[in-house]
């Protein structure tokens, strides 16, 4: 392989097509004595028989030019190029700008444009969840406020009401307290009148007991 | 002892040669009004090009909305190939996805073709149908449409003022600019072509060898590489398209 490989002496880089094939001329310029086959192959194979590959001067030169070119190679090789440039290479650049135009016509720009398509429309429905969620948010808070101020209006009602029925407790208390009051007045007043009433009694009694008192110390 | 070691060199070779089979650089000649060319290239190229053009269409033909099996498949490749195109352009990849991904598809469908496909069992005259990419002509010519490309690239987008760039940072650098033209062109095509010989080389060697097994590693070392080149060309052309493109200052 690395003789076919150094023996296409073509130049590397040789644009012009041409028309005729240059052959490879080394394997032509060394023409083999034709060996049977056998005969080389147990010559060399065989390592035992050294002695005999050693010895004689004819096997020694037959395997030296054996060795620049195999003779089954050599055929091979006529044709074997491995830079070889010729049509083949403008035909590829047409068909691979032709497999290009074919390519985009059916596949990068309907894929293409579908794809940026459905892009743009799932970015569009996630903006108007987005939205919808702002509205949310809005109709949120006009529910907290709804809230707030229900509370509020429970909150003066309470008020209004707890002063109200203060109110009245207290008039009550007060129309209580004087009702009490009139009658304990009324009551301390009786209390006076008897305790008059009583002193006065009191004193007749005593001007009556003093005077059998002295009726009695005092022996008439 | 030289001459021992010679000529169980030429054993090996010409036994080697003999029980493989390999056909290194035979072709199977055609003659277009008095042109040759590698009928077994064009063949096997025909057959990549159908089988791109008939899977695309056929899996692309009604788009759905929500994307099951081959529609999936090529959406995920389609955006594949413009990540790599948009990574290595910029923003103004849009007009070079074709390209790139015609680049990609080809070499990749072409490298496994050339593995996975039973190409051997039709027989030729001359030569053997494998891989196109492992044909000199091939690789060249896709080089120099991607130098094509990025020339193109430069002068539409700067028109004459592209040019400057070969005097930049510094006019010292003039000859390297230039050389690079050529080298681009060069490195691409035969890295291609050198990556995927070499690999066919390989296998059919391994399996003349030991038929059993022991080849199969190094085939699917083959394919990941098949794989890796055709992105690797793919992206190349897309940096140096990239490349001409961007604003000097």
């Amino acid at each position: 392989m690395a003789n076919s490989i150094m023996a296409s002496s073509k130049p590397l880089i040789s644009l012009s097509s041409s028309t005729q094939p240059t052959r490879v001329n080394l394997p032509k310029s060394i023409k083999l004595p034709q060996i049977p086959k056998p005969i080389s192959s147990s010559s060399s194979s065989s390592l035992s028989s050294k002695a005999l590959s050693f010895s004689s001067a004819t096997v020694k030169s037959l395997a030296l030019i054996a060795a620049l070119a195999p003779p089954s190679m050599a055929e091979a090789m006529e044709k074997a190029q491995l830079f070889d440039f010729n049509l083949t290479l403008p035909i590829i650049v047409v068909e691979f700008l032709f497999l290009m135009f074919a390519l985009d016509k059916v596949y990068y720009s309907p894929l293409g444009n579908f794809m940026d398509k459905r892009d743009g429309e799932i970015k569009e429905k996630l903006a108007s969840v987005k939205d919808t969620s702002a509205e949310v948010k809005e109709l949120d808070e006009q529910a907290a406020a709804v809230m707030r101020a229900a509370r509020a209006e429970i909150a003066a009602a309470l008020n209004k009401m707890k002063k109200e029925t203060q109110v009245e407790v207290e008039e009550q208390l007060a129309v209580g307290r004087k009702k009490v009051e009139a009658e304990l007045q009324e009551a301390l007043a009786s209390l006076e009148k008897q305790k008059e009433e009583t002193i006065k009694a009191l004193d007749s009694q005593i001007a009556a007991l003093s005077e059998d008192i002295v009726k009695k110390v005092l022996p008439s | 002892m030289n001459i021992l070691s010679c000529s169980i060199n030429t054993l090996i070779k010409e036994g080697l040669y003999e029980i493989s089979g390999v056909e290194v650089g035979q072709h199977f000649y055609w003659q277009i009004g008095g042109f040759q060319v590698h009928a077994q290239v064009l063949i096997t190229s025909w057959v990549v090009i159908a089988i791109l053009l008939g899977s695309a269409a056929l899996s692309v033909r009604n788009p759905q909305t929500i994307p099951t099996g081959g529609q999936n498949f090529f959406e995920f490749v389609l955006e594949f190939i413009r990540d790599v195109s948009q990574t290595q352009i910029g923003e103004e990849y849009g007009p070079w996805v074709p390209f790139i991904g015609t680049l990609f598809l080809f070499i990749f469908v072409s490298n496994w073709s050339g593995a996975l496909l039973p190409w051997k069992i039709i027989q030729l005259p001359q030569g053997e149908l494998a891989a196109p990419t492992n044909d000199i002509n091939t690789t060249v010519a896709l080089a120099l449409l991607t130098s094509v490309a990025y020339f193109y690239a430069g002068l539409s987008k700067k028109g004459l003022g592209y040019f400057s760039k070969y005097i930049q940072p510094t006019p010292i650098l003039l000859p390297i600019n230039i050389l690079e033209d050529f080298t681009k062109p060069l490195s691409l095509s035969f890295r291609l072509f050198g990556n995927i010989l070499a690999d066919e080389l390989v296998v059919v060697v391994l399996v003349s060898l030991v038929p059993l097994v022991v080849p199969i590693p190094v085939m699917f070392l083959g394919l990941f590489t098949s794989g890796i080149q055709a992105l690797i060309f793919a992206t190349l052309a897309a940096a140096y398209i990239g490349e001409s493109m961007e604003g000097h200052h």
